[in-house]
């Protein structure tokens, strides 16, 4: 065997654990989620899965009025979160960047709520949302003013929601634009200042052009996390009031384990992964026409 | 220790726990049968059940059960998965509501044998439970053993009762009875303490909505499904067995608003809500409360007939288990229900009437008292589409406490989405959705 051979047979060796997992709990679920998505499938009936076609993608897209509610609500939740996570970690990356003294204890700081598993920080919002013991209530009561239903009220619990999210993930996608901002080179900075681009102009046609493949990188892969919000609203809402805040996932999730329709289950599954594919495709034209 | 010692300590010690854990038979060492029981008896009710399950293990060597508790969030699908791939456990428990669609993935069981020669330990059931369970066609095919009857009722808070005029001849407090009383202690109980001009104590807050709803479905006459299995959620008793709950809120003010947290159950704890429709499993959580003046009564009689909601948990086998098992599972369930008076005291009814009749029973105040519905009762309708059902009228009631749409339309909207599950699952399975 030549050399070249097997380093490449040690380069294979090395991927072998990496690729079996990949190939069990990725590419198979996928193609068996394509299958799934043509039959009728349902775990109670006594009749074996049959193909029935698109039936399963027509009833999501034309007679399922909570497929609908449920693609509102995970729409509602993108528009709320990704803006304002991108906002405010701008801010407090560049918050974070000019500061000359405690910068690491701040971004550590801000970092740590993201280190708790989201059930952890859905039970302790929980508890801050409480509308009887709470937190956040028992401060607006301190200030004589009115308690919220952060969680019961319809138009209040997606940004219950949002703003949770929120705290868990702001700190790291500010880290990642910290890191951004400290790869600007300085004396491009330096340069602009002397020419007179200082402040709001200096950010505005220096600091955010460089910045640009960062925020890509990050409003595409907020977007695909958006679109998949899950966890949070289970564990805080469980989806209400009145299904406000079940997103598509959890009606997978409900559809596939609460109602055992793996079939149909799947092909909503299908349905989210040509919006998230859709919406990142039209994120990279849009974005990539503006960096040019 | 080097890295060939730890390997050795490590597969010397695997080895070890291997030999202790497996099943080997020793000859001339006693066989003993090792079962895994299910449930979803996640609260008090479970350390319970445990305590029952420890002394079936202790009087009976030969039979060992390992029980699991599993939220029943979870617990359904948990088992659902189990249960068809054949990994489920032996035994398990199955609210009476759930029973049809489990029972139609085909995983469970008859178990008529465990009622006895000739059935005679049917007797002690109510017929309507025997039905449930009864999948037969042409003779007898119970398909499980009711453990209890869940029903719904009334907690009402002994004090506040009281300060609203509603005290017995004996000092006691007394609950309201029908659609007047109630209206007038509910109004009597709330109060603005604080003089903020919002009441700060309430007559009646929102327990569980759909069961709210459903127990005083039948006392308007009206029914979930019809005999054929159709949906009639816009039954004209359903309609106003709803409007009667939204009005609670909407035009008598007597509830706090469906928004505020001190609605329904929390409220009640806390003292600052009179009463509650809710289960009497909930009892388990008032126990832990000190001073709190509790007590139990039956529905009231909101419409012209009395009436309320109750499920039963049922005591189930898997199938295709060897005899040995099959036998050991028998064993089991009947102790549980054997000593079904123990269960009774983590806050349920027992199903069965010899039970129900002794002293010990009847010393439970709450337990008795929701038990003087079992006679008029209603139980979930047998549907294998149950989940999607109550998904509905969820949604319907919430609705329409809300006053975001009237009773009549909310429920309109819910029989026709339920319809549509309905022909689907027909048409997909072939044949009718009913179990039998």
């Amino acid at each position: 065997m030549t050399h070249r051979r097997s380093q490449n047979l040690v380069g294979y060796l090395f991927m072998l654990p990496y690729g079996a997992v990949f190939l069990t709990f990725i590419v198979l679920p996928f193609v068996v989620s394509l299958v799934l998505s043509f039959l009728e499938y349902d775990l109670t009936s006594r009749h074996p899965a049959t193909f029935i076609g698109f039936r399963n993608f027509r009833e999501a897209l034309f007679e399922d009025r909570f497929f609908w509610k449920a693609v509102g609500a995970t729409f509602q939740y993108v528009a709320l979160m990704i803006p304002a996570q991108l906002v405010l970690a701008m801010l407090l990356a560049l918050g974070m960047n000019a500061m000359t003294r405690g910068k690491q204890t701040v971004r550590a700081l801000l970092f740590m709520p993201g280190l708790l598993s989201i059930a952890v920080t859905a039970i302790l919002w929980q508890w801050f949302y409480n509308e009887e013991f709470g937190l956040f209530n028992h401060l607006l009561k301190l200030v004589h003013l009115p308690g919220v239903p952060w969680l019961s009220n319809l138009h209040v619990a997606m940004p219950s929601v949002v703003l949770m999210t929120l705290w868990w993930t702001v700190g790291g996608s500010a880290a990642v634009l910290l890191t951004g901002l400290q790869q600007i080179p300085a004396q491009i900075t330096e340069a602009a200042a002397l020419d007179g681009a200082n402040g709001w102009r200096g950010f505005w046609m220096i600091t955010l052009p460089m910045l640009k493949p960062v925020l890509l990188f990050m409003v595409v892969m907020n977007t695909i996390g958006g679109f998949q919000m899950f966890t949070q609203s289970l564990l805080l809402t469980t989806g209400g009031p009145e299904m406000a805040t079940r997103g598509v996932v959890q009606l997978i999730y409900d559809t596939a384990f609460g109602d055992f329709r793996l079939g149909y289950g799947a092909a909503i599954s299908w349905l989210l992964f040509i919006m998230i594919a859709g919406f990142s495709f039209l994120q990279f034209r849009i974005i990539r026409r503006f960096s040019e | 220790m080097g890295i060939k010692g730890s390997l050795l300590f490590l597969l010397l010690t695997s080895l070890g726990l291997a030999w202790v854990r497996s099943d080997r038979v020793v000859p001339g060492e006693k066989h003993v049968v090792e079962l895994s029981y299910w449930n979803g008896f996640t609260g008090p009710d479970g350390r319970t059940m445990l305590q029952m399950v420890r002394q079936f293990n202790r009087e009976n060597p030969d039979v060992q059960i390992t029980m699991q508790r599993i939220a029943w969030a979870t617990y359904y699908n948990k088992l659902m998965v189990a249960g068809i791939g054949g990994r489920g456990p032996e035994i398990f428990v199955m609210p009476s509501a759930m029973l049809p669609q489990m029972y139609r993935a085909g995983f469970i069981d008859e178990i008529t044998d465990v009622y006895g020669p000739g059935g005679a330990l049917k007797a002690q059931f109510d017929p309507k439970l025997i039905k449930i369970v009864d999948v037969g066609t042409d003779h007898e095919e119970l398909i499980g053993l009711p453990l209890d009857v869940h029903a719904q009722g009334m907690y009402c808070n002994g004090a506040m009762l009281k300060e609203a005029g509603f005290v017995n001849a004996d000092g006691s407090p007394r609950p309201p009875k029908n659609r007047e009383e109630f209206l007038a202690a509910a109004s009597a109980m709330r109060k603005d303490t604080d003089g903020d001009g919002q009441p700060d104590l309430w007559g009646f807050g929102y327990g569980q909505w759909d069961r709210n709803f459903m127990s005083l479905v039948p006392q308007f006459g009206g029914r979930l499904l019809d005999e054929k299995g159709e949906p009639v959620l816009d039954d004209p008793g359903d309609v106003q067995a709803l409007q009667f709950l939204a009005d609670l809120y909407l035009k008598y003010h007597l509830a706090p608003p469906p928004e505020a947290g001190v609605a329904g159950w929390v409220g009640f704890r806390q003292q600052k809500v009179g009463m509650v429709f809710d289960g009497v499993y909930m009892l388990g959580d008032l126990k832990r409360l000190e001073g709190h003046p509790y007590i139990g009564a039956p529905m009231p009689q909101i419409g012209p007939y009395p009436g309320t909601l109750a499920d039963s948990h049922i005591l189930c086998v898997r199938k295709g288990l060897p005899p040995d098992q099959r036998a050991g599972a028998e064993k089991l369930i009947r102790f549980i229900s054997d000593h079904s008076i123990i269960w009774a005291e983590a806050g349920q009814i027992p199903a069965r009437k010899d039970v129900r009749e002794t002293e010990a029973f009847k010393k439970m105040q709450v337990q008795y008292a929701f038990s003087q519905q079992l006679d008029y009762v209603m139980y979930p309708p047998r549907t294998p589409l149950f989940g999607e059902l109550n998904a509905q009228i969820v949604l319907a009631v919430e609705s329409a406490i809300r006053g975001r749409a009237t009773p009549i339309d909310a429920l309109r909207q819910a029989n026709r989405d339920y319809k549509r599950y309905l022909d689907r699952d027909r048409a997909d399975n072939l044949v009718s959705s009913e179990v039998k």
